[in-house]
């Protein structure tokens, strides 16, 4: 009886696995297609043959070099800011005694409830047209960076929280000032929770459609991967370039999925203390 | 005593300082964004020539646009629809994974997997799996000779919705799975144990201990997973861009295409009637979010 309902169990969770990666696998196998096999294929899942075309194509015809590229610069540039921001910003709140602190803190967190979705983009444009910084990735950039975090700024506020307030006493007596503490003391052990950090916002950035997609309407050349790939839909010819617009996703679907394979615990944690704790 | 009063006034300085980047974004970027929509909700205003017309985007909004109001309706529909399967489907999935099972890191490594993926590149290939005459659904149920015809999946409404409810779960357990599993394991063990000494069952113990311990969690996952559909922009944009005739809309990308040319449409925006439809969208889901608040207040006061 035991037996026969763990057998019951692996089936349920083993299909679910299944469907689970059904899409990714597609998508994985529909990229090595050529378009004539893909509309033919039927019911087929894996290709005749494993042919790298789609990807030389996309690479080199369909402009994949650039989206990539921007995807990268874009990414790295968000990423090391958002991580410097959380990290003052965390500190300052934790440790620092400065008047407004509470009622700063609370408006800060109020962003995450309030629902202002595709409100602020447009004025976010015209502030960026004001700083001519609209036709250049660091727009983008910008917006992310000095965006507030709410669920960072918790992360980052707890984790000092923890860190035994003896440390930085002793350092100020030393004669540390309070930014000398951050950067001497608190910033070094910040590191595993920077990491989570980091790789969150990764995942944020890399994988974002809107923002970058309405900064780049008209300038497509500074598409990132995911706004180049969709876009290719909305062209003309978008039934002839199913395979292209496969191999694109690919490409922007499989650094993301080294990191995660790689680095699973930290994108769990990451993920769901943000949520609990907040 | 002096020293100690200048580091205070040196530490105000720092702090201000270190908060400076986000205080300056808070600022520009959200405080000065509402500014704007509340005025301009009061003008007409299509980003050459702006006219103060009083109050007539919102007697619009309330008299003249069913279309709005239709994608509040879908909206809603797709988020408790979704939720009525996804949050059921990851609570049984945290309980099942709790326990000792062989493969248990590999299942929750892969049942997260989607939420890594780009929730515009997963509208694409779905919109490629559901494709009518070459999608991959299409293909497998007329091969299995389930159908005969191939279902036009993006031809009407329900069908469509039906997909964007897919996609949205199938992204969107794995996450809610985990905030589960993090909840019951901090469920203490001896309650389990006197249970079981008690001679409690399986179902009792899941229905009698699990389920009302984990109520505050489940008042958080509830609460954001309810946000956050009620947010989904990129998906039905990508996946259904509003079609068959802007019935598959949500309100995020019906605002939305007031502000933006999208999918190669080519209307005159309408900045000043845009700002109005979020501004009544935030208010109504603020007295949403306060009422499911209070009602779920009651429910999470177990200690």
């Amino acid at each position: 009886m035991r037996i026969f309902k763990k057998g019951i169990l692996y089936i349920f969770l083993i299909a679910l696995v299944f469907i689970t990666l059904l899409p990714v696998m597609y998508a994985l196998f529909g990229s090595f297609k050529s378009n004539q096999e893909l509309l033919v294929s039927g019911a087929k899942l894996l290709p005749e043959s494993f042919s790298i075309d789609n990807y030389i194509t996309a690479w080199k015809m369909a402009d994949f070099k650039t989206y990539t590229f921007n995807s990268l610069y874009l990414t790295f540039f968000s990423v090391t800011g958002v991580v410097c921001s959380s990290a003052m910003a965390g500190y300052a709140f934790s440790r620092g005694q400065f008047p407004g602190k509470n009622i700063i803190f609370t408006l800060f967190v109020s962003t995450m409830f309030i629902c202002l979705g595709t409100i602020t983009l447009y004025p976010k444009l015209q502030i960026a047209r004001l700083l001519h910084i609209n036709k250049s990735l660091w727009g983008i950039i910008i917006m992310n960076v000095f965006s507030v975090g709410a669920t960072n700024l918790f992360l980052v506020r707890s984790f000092v929280n923890s860190i035994p307030r003896e440390i930085d006493e002793a350092a100020t007596i030393d004669g540390c000032s309070f930014g000398r503490v951050f950067a001497s003391i608190i910033l070094p052990l910040l590191k595993p929770i920077l990491a989570t950090i980091a790789i969150i916002s990764f995942k944020t950035v890399w994988n974002d459609y809107l923002l970058p997609m309405v900064f780049t309407i008209s300038t497509p050349s500074k598409a990132p991967l995911v706004v180049g790939v969709v876009s290719l839909k909305n062209t003309g010819e978008a039934a002839t370039s199913w395979n292209l617009m496969l191999a694109g996703t690919m490409i922007s679907i499989i650094p993301m999925m080294v990191l995660y394979l790689c680095l699973n615990r930290y994108f769990v944690e990451g993920m769901t203390s943000g949520a609990v704790k907040g | 005593m002096n020293l100690l009063k200048n580091y205070k006034k040196g530490q105000s300085a720092w702090c201000y300082l270190l908060i400076a980047p986000m205080l300056i974004g808070f600022c520009v970027f959200t405080i000065y964004p509402i500014c704007w929509a509340l005025r301009y909700s009061f003008y007409e205003y299509n980003g050459i020539d702006a006219t103060f017309i009083g109050l007539d985007n919102f007697v619009r909004l309330f008299t003249r646009d069913p279309g709005y109001w239709e994608a509040l309706v879908n909206t809603f529909l797709l988020t408790f629809g979704k939720l009525l399967i996804e949050l059921p489907l990851a609570l049984l999935l945290a309980v099942l994974l709790n326990n000792s099972l062989k493969g248990n890191g590999i299942f929750r490594t892969i049942f997260f997997m989607p939420n890594i993926i780009s929730t515009a590149i997963m509208g694409l290939i779905f919109f490629f799996i559901f494709d009518t005459a070459n999608g991959f659904v299409n293909n497998v149920l007329l091969e299995w000779g389930i159908i005969n015809v191939p279902i036009n999946w993006f031809g009407e409404k329900w069908t469509a919705m039906a997909v964007i409810a897919m996609v949205s779960i199938w992204q969107g357990f794995g996450i809610n799975m985990l905030f589960f599993l993090s909840g019951i394991q901090g469920i203490p063990k001896d309650l389990y144990e006197c249970a079981s000494l008690d001679g409690a069952n399986k179902w009792q113990t899941f229905i009698h201990i699990t389920i009302p311990m984990l109520a505050p969690v489940m008042q958080v996952v509830l609460m954001l997973a309810m946000i956050g559909t009620m947010q989904t922009t990129d998906l039905v944009l990508v996946l259904t861009n509003g079609q068959p005739a802007g019935k598959t809309e949500v309100i995020m990308t019906y605002i939305f295409k007031y502000f933006f040319n999208y999918g190669g449409g080519n209307s005159i925006p309408q900045y000043g009637y845009a700002t109005a439809g979020s501004i009544v969208l935030a208010v109504i889901l603020g007295i949403f979010t306060a009422i499911y608040l209070k009602i779920t207040k009651k429910g999470t006061q177990i200690y």
